[in-house]
């Protein structure tokens, strides 16, 4: 009998302290061995420190999937009153999670000792109609990645600067001819690649003809221009007057995972993307498309503009992604200490040794041996100074997905002027009459 | 008591519907009735109208019926319900069980096979095809290549084709099931009294099986029908593209209610599909009731 009291009431003071503890959940996109890994990596470092100095326990919520798919999850979850309560956001997406009542302001100025000390930039980047929603821990820039080996075999002498379009085009061909079987360029189209599409293709190659997507001084999205019309037929000489791209990795269901496998094998000579194909998917440490001895074969360019007197020299375009507290968290107060953590220098700087990027404050750069050290971030930050970025409004997902249609047909071979004309009325569907513009 | 409402015929009867009838409403005509509601808003996943979706009457269907993508859609689901369901299921689930008929071991070795391909989870059954087709990786295209044939992207050279083959080979156990079991039903001395008397294949099938058959054969196609009209394994395996070339209706509605966030929208389009389908259901009951009795 007594031992049954004993079973009863150590079972009752268990369960009690279980439930005590305080829980937070994080979701992130993400997976072990797979893509991002260097994040399940770094919370798997630091979670349990984390556990330990605040009393609480961490949940870590990791999903492989891609980020359409995670965006719509999340989207759901929060929508239907649950969800996670952190999540590792990718900041274009903020003012759409936010203005759908998805996410908790924070009070960042309270919250993080470092947030004073952060770019105006990246403050902007995480902000929406004057709130602070995303806390960003990274920006990155985006040009041409080339595989040196592949380059000397074909008898280019690296380092390799192109400084027009045409120079892309006609290294693409020499590559072509010289070896076979191999896939000149990648440059990302279609709905498979998702926001990529948008960004480091169409977008890089749009800015290079003095193009954009949406008119900052209107207010007005952009659905005829000179540049438009050029940034499409460069992607038609790509994929269907040179063929230097091939419109099966831009068409298959997985093809971006496909592109990746490609350049690791030497399948691939050149590749337009962004600082995170560098240091997490080429990372030596990501043992699905880690390249081994990356820093010697792997090289990088600036994009050029299209080469026109008035075009600019070099674009690029910043994205980033950041931390935010979903507006159905049951306690905020405790989110934003674990966010106040995640934010010190220490938590910041294993984050950048293990996948290194543009930190959002010069607080974490300025007295960091690891960041400093590195000579890669440190040579492509210098692209900041030609770089922009995505329209921060909600609507642009909707444009993006657009985009990613228009280059999708581009490379299934419709005309251009067919291709931009449905663009064209796709757009104006979706913003109406009046916030569209044609630019002469 | 003996004359009371629960020992009237009637009474029973409605007292045991009752359960199923909660079920069907909350599960069934709620939510077609809510999708029906929702196709009248402009609610949304994401941004401002999901917040404050607003009655937009039927904008949203004029929407869908003015979309040119809505018609490839349809054209597409057409030709997949036709070729896989139609001609491969229903045909290839009749052909096994004519020739499996009245031959035990054999019969069930193919009914093992066949039923495993329709009892696996969608998922497990997706990678498994992925892993088959892959170009670089695939089995098929490495059997091709020992072979001395070149490898092909099936998912992209022969979209449709390759959906409709995987739609083939996922269900025709279900037809072919239906079918052997009704042909157990035919009382084995009208074939053999045809055997005896010489007639020819055609006509036993025509004169004899056809006819005990038919009950069977309309409610397998209405089922496999509407099953294959609502599919969405599909999208597993080529997420409606390259393109919009497998983009069947199912696809069509998820990638505009959860990938491009429109979730009125999708509900609109999906009211159109639940209408087509209570068309496609009762002609097939039409056609089921006027056949009986009359010989083919």
């Amino acid at each position: 009998m007594k031992k049954w009291i004993i079973l009863l009431v150590s079972t009752c003071l268990l369960s009690i302290s279980i439930f005590a503890v305080p829980t937070v959940s994080i979701m992130i996109q993400a997976a072990a061995g797979g893509v991002n890994s260097q994040e399940v990596t770094w919370f798997n470092q630091w979670i349990p420190k984390i556990e330990t100095d605040l009393g609480i326990k961490i949940n870590l919520i990791t999903l492989g999937v891609s980020e359409e798919d995670f965006n719509a999850k999340l989207a759901l979850e929060i929508k239907g009153g649950g969800g996670p309560d952190i999540i590792w956001l990718d900041g274009f997406m903020t003012p759409e999670f936010a203005s759908a009542g998805y996410l908790h302001p924070i009070d960042a100025t309270a919250t993080i000792p470092e947030w004073q000390y952060f770019y105006p930039s990246m403050k902007a980047y995480g902000s929406y109609n004057g709130k602070v929603y995303n806390i960003i821990t990274d920006t990155d820039v985006r040009m041409i990645y080339y595989n040196k080996e592949l380059f000397q075999k074909a008898g280019i002498p690296v380092p390799w600067q192109p400084h027009s379009w045409n120079d892309i085009l006609k290294t693409a061909l020499i590559l072509k001819q010289k070896l076979p079987g191999v896939t000149p360029l990648q440059l990302d189209a279609g709905t498979g690649m998702g926001e990529a599409t948008t960004m480091q293709g169409f977008y890089m190659v749009l800015l290079g003809a003095g193009g954009n997507l949406y008119d900052w001084n209107t207010g007005k999205w952009i659905i005829g221009s000179p540049a438009l019309t050029a940034a499409a037929n460069f992607y038609r000489d790509v994929y269907i007057t040179d063929k230097v791209g091939d419109p099966e990795y831009q068409l298959t269901p997985g093809g971006r995972e496909q592109t990746f496998k490609a350049f690791q094998q030497g399948k691939i000579a050149m590749y337009i993307e962004g600082t995170w194909l560098y240091t997490s998917v080429m990372n030596p440490s990501n043992t699905s498309w880690g390249i081994p001895n990356r820093d010697e074969i792997i090289g990088w360019a600036a994009m050029p503009g299209r080469g026109n007197p008035g075009d600019p020299k070099y674009v690029s375009i910043s994205g980033g992604s950041g931390f935010v507290i979903n507006a159905n968290s049951k306690n905020v107060a405790l989110d934003e200490e674990v966010l106040k953590y995640l934010f010190y220098v220490e938590p910041v700087d294993s984050l950048f040794e293990l996948k290194p990027s543009i930190l959002p404050s010069p607080i974490y750069t300025d007295f960091s041996m690891i960041v400093n050290e590195n000579k890669y971030i440190a040579e492509t930050s210098k692209l900041l100074e030609y770089s922009t970025y995505r329209p921060a409004l909600p609507v642009y997902d909707q444009i993006s997905y657009q985009v990613q249609v228009l280059t999708e047909k581009l490379v299934s071979g419709m005309s251009v002027d067919q291709a931009l004309a449905q663009y064209a009325s796709a757009v104006t569907n979706i913003v109406g009459k009046q916030n569209v513009e044609i630019l002469p | 008591m003996k004359n009371g409402f629960f020992n009237s015929k009637s009474g029973i009867i409605i007292v045991f519907l009752i359960p199923a009838f909660i079920l069907i409403g909350v599960f069934l005509i709620f939510p077609a009735f809510w999708e029906f509601y929702l196709s009248m808003t402009n609610e949304s996943l994401m941004g401002i109208s999901a917040v404050h979706p607003q009655f937009v009457g039927i904008s949203n269907f004029i929407d869908v019926l003015t979309d040119p993508s809505f018609y490839n859609s349809l054209v597409v689901t057409f030709i997949f319900v036709l070729e896989s369901a139609i001609i491969g299921q229903a045909g290839l689930g009749m052909l096994l069980s004519l020739l499996t008929y009245r031959k035990k071991i054999f019969r069930t070795l193919v009914q093992v096979v066949a039923v495993l391909a329709w009892i696996i989870p969608d998922s497990v059954v997706a990678y498994l095809w992925i892993a088959f087709l892959d170009k670089n990786a695939g089995t098929f295209n490495n059997l091709l290549a020992l072979l001395g044939l070149a490898r092909t992207n099936w998912f992209y050279r022969y979209p449709l084709t390759t959906i409709v083959i995987f739609n083939i080979w996922r269900g025709t156990a279900f037809s072919m099931l239906m079918f052997s079991a009704a042909f157990d039903m035919i009382p084995p001395s009208y074939l053999e009294v045809a055997d005896v008397m010489g007639v020819s294949w055609w006509r036993k099938f025509k004169d004899i099986i056809f006819p005990n058959l038919k009950r069977v054969f309309f409610s397998d196609l209405i089922l496999i029908t509407l099953w294959t009209f609502n599919v969405f394994t599909p999208y597993l395996l080529t997420q409606g593209g390259p393109g919009t070339a497998t983009e069947i209706l199912p696809i069509y509605i998820y990638l505009n209610a959860f990938q491009n966030f429109k979730i009125g929208y999708g509900a609109a389009i999906s009211v159109i599909v639940l209408l087509i389908n209570l068309v496609l259901a009762s002609v097939y009951f039409t056609l089921s009731k006027e056949k009986e009795g009359i010989s083919l």
